[in-house]
């Protein structure tokens, strides 16, 4: 489903060159739900970007779906995110003046999709993460677990293959934090959505199905 | 896509309003200057009607006490002046009302069967080769017309069209002052100055010895040195034993008078200029700022499967859409100008200005919003998303 292949990320300055990753080598299988952990700065955000190709390896291979995407174009790119990866962030990135529904519509817009059928597709989402009634608000009136439920609407709108979370509960307490990971996991289950997710938290790596540890931009587990 | 920055920018209507405002003021200005503008360049592009080049004027001032006969014959002593110097091509007697004066005589009446209002403009019969007029029909003056049963009048081609559209008016009786025959109908004739729309106007046949043909219009050959006004000169203080007259070049006076609307109108366009220069760092200021503010929701386009082209699109767009809503507004208070016919100015000026209005504005804002939108859609999306 998803092979990263020798994947080495370096971030150079005028003065400093930091290597965020160091030769990554790894195989995600359709349908599975992998977590990444590791202390701050060790490379997890940056190897999720990598995977969802909104970063590129400074060396290495990206596989996504059996598709090589490294060579494709800007564009070519920006079309395979949209088809086949969802994303979910830590600080939800939702868009403060527009409502819910117009936020989860959002990776419909880059689609042919009628105005009709986004709708739908929306309301269906919404439905799916409990928010039905909650359309028609703004971020601005809504808690941090139900900004992050929005936020999965978003990803899961347009039914994607891979679902990328950076730290979706990091935000939130306990409670909410739970409530989202029972939803990941539901998707998981139910739509056999391959999830990769970055966390900070032990208790909700060990509720996935396979862990990887990351430390200085190495694979250590 | 559009519905979506529709909704959008509705939703930033706030922070959107004094961009629309601003728009708006500039939309009004900029309209009420290209009307002017429009209007005055139709009209200075419209025939003069006769030539002002190599032409000298000369305003006599003669003793109020000379009668007729005094003043028939100084004026033929004059003619036979004036017309002896082999630089003269050609000279008329006029009254006061000369070219580029700004004097003006009207007359109105409904002795016609309808309220008719003309300019006039008296003159001999040898005027139409002094100043080269143009007749649509009939013909110019002639000496037999002193002695005809009606005084001839040449119309111009203004008032036919005003007054008499559709008809024959060669021969037929105009009642002015008493009966006078139509004999012509000249072309144009735009005297009072090239920026003055062309009114309804009846030339006057003027015996010598009127007593208000106070003024001399004088064609010269081409290429009359200067020093010729030396030579006219010593010669009208000879014969009128007088020097306050005054001699003066047609085409200069045709300049000076023009410039009178020349200079409002560069000043205008020169207000338009700075505002277009105001709306253009405006708008970099307010994009620059937003995709600054945005950054956040760029990445997020990106990362959600917006290509940089749609990026662009959306950010101009945008900006695009506040600017015409703006602009809109604007128009709708425009278009009553025409509509309630609130300044004498032709219908299709407005409309024409409008128009101009609208697609300079909207260059100006298309042209500003590309750099920044383009700016916007080179963020990267992983540095986006993380600054957040």
């Amino acid at each position: 489903m998803l092979n990263l292949e020798n994947i080495s990320k370096v971030y150079r300055t005028d003065t400093i060159e930091t290597l965020a990753l160091n030769t990554i080598n790894m195989k995600i299988e359709k349908g599975e739900f992998l977590s990444i952990m590791g202390p701050s700065g060790c490379g997890k955000s940056t190897l999720l970007n990598i995977m969802g190709l909104i970063d590129e390896p400074s060396e290495g291979r990206v596989v996504v779906a059996n598709q090589t995407v490294a060579d494709y174009n800007s564009k070519a790119t920006a079309r395979f995110r949209n088809e086949h990866l969802g994303f979910i962030f830590q600080s939800f990135h939702l868009i403060n003046d527009l409502s819910v529904l117009d936020n989860v519509e959002l990776p419909l817009l880059y689609r042919k999709v009628s105005s009709k059928e986004r709708r739908r597709l929306a309301e269906e989402a919404l439905e799916q993460v409990g928010l039905h009634n909650r359309m028609r608000h703004f971020p601005s009136q809504l808690s941090g677990g139900q900004k992050q439920r929005v936020a999965i609407a978003r990803a899961i709108v347009g039914r994607p293959e891979i679902i990328l979370a950076d730290e979706p509960t990091g935000n939130l307490d306990s409670v909410m934090g739970n409530e989202i990971m029972d939803i990941l996991l539901r998707l998981n289950e139910q739509e056999g959505t391959t999830i990769v997710m970055v966390t900070h938290d032990e208790r909700m790596a060990q509720r996935t199905h396979r862990l990887v540890r990351l430390f200085d931009g190495s694979q250590v587990q | 896509m559009i519905k979506h920055i529709l909704t959008l920018v509705w939703n930033k209507k706030r922070n959107n309003v004094l961009m629309l405002l601003e728009i708006f003021v500039a939309f009004l200005i900029l309209f009420a200057v290209f009307t002017f503008t429009i209007y005055y360049l139709r009209i200075y592009q419209s025939p003069l009607g006769f030539e002002t080049e190599d032409t000298l004027l000369v305003n006599l001032a003669m003793d109020q006490e000379m009668d007729s006969l005094a003043l028939l014959e100084m004026r033929q002593q004059l003619r036979r002046e004036i017309e002896s110097y082999p630089e003269v091509e050609a000279m008329s007697f006029l009254s006061g009302i000369t070219p580029f004066s700004g004097s003006m005589w009207s007359w109105g009446n409904d002795d016609n069967g309808f309220y008719m209002q003309t300019a006039i403009f008296p003159t001999d019969e040898y005027y139409q080769k002094t100043a080269d007029i143009e007749l649509a029909e009939g013909r110019w003056f002639e000496e037999e017309d002193y002695t005809g049963t009606y005084p001839p009048v040449i119309i111009n081609q203004k008032l036919k069209d005003t007054y008499y559209p559709d008809k024959p008016v060669l021969d037929s009786l105009f009642t002015l002052d008493g009966e006078n025959k139509i004999v012509g109908v000249a072309k144009h004739f735009k005297y009072q100055d090239e920026f003055s729309e062309e009114i309804p106007l009846t030339f006057l046949l003027r015996p010598l010895h009127h007593n208000d043909l106070n003024s001399i219009q004088i064609r010269l050959l081409p290429n009359t040195p200067a020093e010729f006004e030396a030579k006219l000169n010593e010669g009208l203080a000879r014969i009128t034993k007088r020097r306050d007259f005054v001699i003066l070049s047609l085409d200069a006076r045709r300049e000076r008078t023009s410039r009178l609307t020349w200079i409002p109108l560069i000043a205008g366009l020169s207000i338009c200029g700075f505002l277009i220069l105001n709306i253009a760092l405006g708008l970099f200021g307010v994009l620059y700022y937003s995709i600054n503010k945005r950054r956040a929701e760029i990445g997020l386009r990106r990362a959600l499967g917006a290509t940089k082209g749609e990026i662009t699109s959306q950010f101009t767009l945008e900006v695009f859409l506040v600017a015409f809503a703006g602009m809109l507004l604007a128009a709708v208070l425009a278009v009553q100008f025409p509509l309630l016919n609130i300044v004498e100015i032709p219908a299709n000026n407005f409309y024409w200005s409008i128009l101009a209005t609208m697609l300079l504005i909207s260059l100006v804002v298309l042209g500003c919003a590309v750099t920044p939108s383009r700016q916007a859609a080179g963020i990267h999306p992983a540095q986006a998303l993380h600054e957040e």
